[in-house]
């Protein structure tokens, strides 16, 4: 089809997550036994945990609130746009790290945004804690009530050791709460939250409308081409374009996907994003391992994905089309593709 | 789970056991079956109450003619309460297995406002009470004389059990002693008045029973009905009150006299210190008192208070005081040590004088305990060595064992850091300011609550002084509150309130406190409330009191115990206390910290529980201060890992089938520490 076309999709929390991201920039983020300091050490970690969150949940939206001096405030807003986020995660490195961290008005911070969030999408927070302490104006259990009426999912990941308020706020609120032992576990336990979390029985689903639109590329030389102005891109320098992701409802023009559109307010997303974001509702099934001489015998010595010779000790089988599959693409299958390419293959050929 | 024992049915109330709480059991029914007495040493938090409960209500209920009755002893109230709720728990068990309502009458007293008076309670099966109620003479006559001798007496958390026994048998008297004893005489005389002018003849009846004798209850001793009493010697029970004081005008005259002499001792300038026979012969020489009727006195007061029906007793304590302690002084040559003092030693100016009659033989007070009951179980969880109560305590135990915790990680970080308090070196600037780092590095890298104890009242205000003046004290609060113990016991408890809100709320909170005192001995703080607990110093009892002087002087003579090897277990058990605050389970973790390089060597590091002397390793002795925080930093980490019961299960914490296999009674075997 030419026009580009909306479509009405069964939506639920896992799909479309809201998350804030606290990080604690209190004193003892200097502290040296993450290298170099606990602070640049997380945020360079939560670089990779930004681009993994998107590629796994590309129509999902992300915050991030620091802490410190016993006050919280926005470094991002909800926003799903990973570049951005990156740039001033980037920026926050020289910040100077003072006084104590206070979990209430962080909290406090980002929930003034995500009560505002629809209920079909979920509502995570994620304190990144090294202080022991934490320095409220009002007590926290009174927050803990408030965040559990709201459905506000908090995890925290501990720095240094176990706090007691911590247990209690995640305990309460459904979320988790892991010390890091050193480096590579901080980062294990952080990407951990890169998968969206198993949703509770009680949560909602809806029906909402999405447009995907087509990627048109307008030459000059067409004469029906109107250069336009990039509407996610409004407030930055760069200029106009020919062509672009126009709204399949009131045609603006976006650079980038996924996107909310700013006019009508449509959620603009392409097929294989939400393809991404399904795969954690319907995991494609592992494939059957067995020793390569079975198949040989049987004639099968080409792996149906690279084509490639099979040569290795192994191979897999899809169990749903049987086709055979060596062990790199396995991985890649299961790891990034989230479908088997035969079975669809087979779909789309009946 | 219903366990076999030995060949004896046990209940018990829950799905999983500890294999130390088996093994306990164990070593418990053995000196059940020898009918003797025992002492077993298990660390807190592994489920004692409850082992001990099920087993004496098993073996009670197999052997009803042996064990007729358990007396069960704790030290607070809300311990009792504690005991309490674990029969109840206990007891709903049986219920349900066997289906069966029990005739088990269990009794706990606490306080007045419980009392109960109803005569059932007399054939209650099991007990729940203070430890005075058994071993101070004047309540254990009200209370405990009538327990049958088929009993199981246990004394829970019984590390301080010597100083109970010898606070229970000391007397202090002060001027306000006498003062208000002056009154009670007063009264008497009025009362005694009044009375032969309405009702002679109930005077008269009374001299006539005191001719006759305390027949009665030498009767009752012999054929042994009651509890015997310390205050009430044998030898009086078969003598006529003597005449001097068969009256009752003769007796308060007796008694006139009596206070004067001692008004007359308290009107001293300089220490005096004498044995209670110099005591007996100087009254004689002073006022002509004599030995024998002062013996009598508690008891012919006794006699006289009946006989003129004087409901309140209480106004009567200061002149009871006197007649006990004319009494014990009359009766008992040893044991026992008079010092006058004009003035306490911090305030000399002061004129404040008290005689101290004090007690220095534990075992006077505890002797009728055990010659009178036929299962005696002392415990705790900190009772090394294990060795010297039985030497102290005079008596001959059948089972001495201590047990340890079996745990599949270990959640005690033990560290013992190179500083030096010694008396002499303790007011140093320099001691002070590594006290202080100490204290503030840890509060860098613990969460929620640290307990730190000083080793008196006074070197923690001095030290706190300087850290003020160091700017040491400052800092600390940047990571956390500061809390202070003080005598004052409404303002600690605040104080204490406070400190488990600042925990609670993740503000995160120090308190500190005195070895001896009363967050030491009483208070728990599990999990967050205690994550570390830092020693400062080695717990010394004040050795230039000389009370303590003649206690370590008689302990010495009579049961050959020097002088050092008394105050280090003394110390010792004083420390193992105050850092066992922190561990009251198997999931509750924390760092123990002794910051006293004293603490390294052999005498000391041997005098600890033997739970404790398993965690020091070649890593954890004389450490700096870095290393300890680098060590915290490491463990805590560590233990902020998530803790599942599936790992517990098998090696620490045992179903039935697991129990019963044969390659974990063989471990089981080797948990019990014969000494």
């Amino acid at each position: 089809p030419t026009e580009p076309f909306a479509l009405i999709i069964c939506i639920n929390p896992r799909l479309m997550r809201h998350l804030f991201v606290v990080i604690d920039c209190s004193r003892s983020m200097e502290d040296q036994d993450l290298k170099p300091n606990r602070l640049t050490s997380t945020l360079k970690l939560m670089e990779a945990f930004i681009d993994g969150y998107f590629d796994q949940n590309p129509i999902s939206q992300v915050g991030i609130i620091t802490t410190k001096n016993k006050r919280a405030e926005k470094l991002t807003d909800l926003a799903g746009n990973p570049k951005k986020h990156i740039a001033m995660l980037k920026k926050a490195v020289d910040t100077v790290c003072v006084g104590e961290p206070s979990l209430y008005n962080s909290l406090k911070l980002a929930i003034q945004t995500l009560k505002h969030m629809p209920g079909h999408t979920s509502r995570e927070i994620l304190i990144i804690l090294s202080s022991l302490t934490t320095c409220d104006p009002a007590n926290i259990y009174e927050m803990t009530k408030t965040l559990k009426s709201l459905n506000v999912r908090v995890s925290i990941i501990g720095l240094s050791a176990e706090v007691r308020v911590c247990t209690v706020l995640t305990r309460e609120t459904g979320g988790s709460y892991h010390v890091i032992l050193d480096e590579s576990h901080f980062k294990e336990l952080l990407m951990l939250h890169v998968k969206p979390p198993p949703t509770s029985s009680s949560s909602e689903c809806s029906l909402i409308r999405m447009g995907f639109p087509q990627h048109t590329i307008g030459s000059l030389a067409d004469q029906d081409a109107k250069p336009a102005f990039s509407m996610s891109h409004l407030d930055s320098s760069s200029g106009p374009s020919l062509g672009g992701y126009f709204c399949p409802q009131c045609h603006s023009n976006y650079t980038e996907l996924p996107v909310e559109c700013k006019v009508c307010g449509l959620t603009l997303v392409s097929a294989p994003h939400l393809a991404r974001s399904f795969h954690h509702l319907f995991p494609l099934d592992a494939f059957i391992e067995s020793p390569v001489e079975e198949h040989q015998r049987n004639g099968y010595d080409f792996c149906q994905a690279c084509q490639g010779e099979l040569k290795d000790k192994s191979i897999f089988t899809c169990p749903s089309c049987r086709s055979v599959f060596c062990v790199e693409c396995d991985l890649f299958i299961h790891d990034s593709l989230h479908c088997c390419p035969s079975c669809i293959h087979s779909q789309t050929a009946s | 789970m219903k366990l076999n024992i030995e060949g004896l049915l046990v209940y018990f109330p829950y799905d999983y056991i500890y294999p130390e709480q088996y093994s306990y059991m164990l070593e418990l029914k053995r000196t059940l079956d020898a009918k003797g007495h025992g002492v077993l040493e298990m660390p807190s938090g592994t489920g004692k109450t409850i082992s001990l409960l099920s087993l004496i209500v098993a073996y009670q209920r197999a052997f009803p003619l042996d064990v007729t009755k358990l007396i069960y002893c704790s030290r607070t109230v809300p311990e009792i309460e504690k005991v309490v709720e674990e029969l109840r728990k206990l007891m709903e068990f049986y219920a349900k297995e066997t289906g069966e309502r029990n005739n088990f009458l269990a009794l706990a007293l606490s306080s007045r406002k419980n009392l109960c008076i109803h005569p059932e309670i007399l054939h209650a099966n099991i007990v729940v009470y203070s430890y005075h109620y058994l071993l101070d003479p004047k309540i254990a006559d009200l209370v405990s004389k009538e327990l049958a001798k088929k009993s199981v007496v246990v004394f829970d958390e019984a590390h301080n059990i010597d100083n109970v026994c010898i606070d229970s048998m000391s007397v202090n008297i002060t001027r306000r002693t006498l003062d208000r004893c002056q009154n009670n005489v007063d009264t008497l005389q009025n009362t005694i008045q009044k009375i032969k002018e309405t009702d002679a003849a109930k005077l008269r009846e009374e001299y006539r029973r005191l001719v006759e004798g305390l027949k009665e209850a030498n009767v009752a001793r012999e054929t042994d009905i009651y509890l015997s009493n310390p205050v009430l010697p044998d030898e009086i029970l078969k003598e006529a009150v003597p005449g001097t004081i068969r009256t009752a005008e003769h007796f308060v005259g007796f008694l006139r006299r009596f206070l004067e002499y001692l008004k007359s001792r308290l009107r001293v300038h300089h220490v005096v210190q004498e044995s209670a026979p110099q005591f007996l012969k100087d009254i004689f020489d002073k006022v002509c008192i004599d030995r024998k009727p002062l013996r009598f006195c508690a008891e012919r007061l006794q006699s006289l208070l009946r006989t003129l029906e004087i409901a309140d007793i209480a106004d009567f304590s200061a002149v009871t005081l006197i007649s006990n302690f004319a009494t014990l002084v009359s009766t008992y040559s040893q044991g026992f040590t008079i010092i006058i003092e004009p003035f306490e030693d911090r305030t000399p100016t002061i004129a404040n004088p008290v005689l101290h009659f004090s007690c220095m033989d534990p075992s006077i007070a505890i002797k009728p305990v055990f010659q009178r009951f036929q299962s005696v179980i002392i415990t705790s969880g900190t009772l090394s060595p294990l060795d010297i109560y039985p030497r102290i305590l005079d008596f001959r135990p059948v089972t001495m064992a201590s047990f340890t915790m079996t745990l599949n990680t270990f959640n005690v970080c033990l560290c013992l850091v190179a500083l030096s308090s010694k008396f002499e070196t303790r007011e140093d600037f320099a001691v002070i300011r590594n006290y202080g780092n100490l204290l503030l590095e840890m509060s860098a890298v613990v969460p929620d609550g640290i307990v730190a104890f000083f080793t008196s009242y006074v070197y923690m205000e001095n030290i706190v002084a300087s850290w003020y003046e160091q700017g040491i004290l400052e800092n600390i609060q940047r990571n956390k509150l500061i809390f202070i113990e003080t005598q004052d016991a409404a303002e600690t408890s605040m104080a204490l309130e406070k400190y488990q809100e600042a925990c609670e709320n993740g503000r995160g909170a120090i308190l500190l406190s005195v070895a001896r005192g009363k967050v030491s001995e009483g208070i728990d703080f599990v999990h967050h409330f205690g994550r570390a607990v830092i020693m400062f110093g080695v717990p010394y009892v004040y050795t230039q009191s000389r009370i303590l002087k003649a206690r370590l002087e008689y302990l010495r003579d009579q049961f050959q115990i020097r002088e050092n090897d008394f105050l280090t277990f003394d110390a010792m058990r004083h420390a193992a206390q105050c850092v066992g605050r922190a561990i009251r389970g198997k999931t509750d973790y924390g760092l123990m910290i002794f910051a006293d390089k004293r603490y390294a060597r052999a005498d000391k590091r041997g005098k600890l529980p033997r739970w404790i002397q398993e965690h020091i390793n070649d890593g954890s002795l004389n450490l700096t201060v870095d290393e300890t925080v680098q060590l915290s930093k490491h463990f805590l980490r560590q233990m902020a890992q998530p803790f599942r019961q599936e790992d517990q299960l098998g090696l620490s914490l045992l179903t039935l089938e697991q129990l019963e296999s044969e390659e974990m009674l063989q471990k089981i075997t080797q948990i019990a520490h014969q000494t």
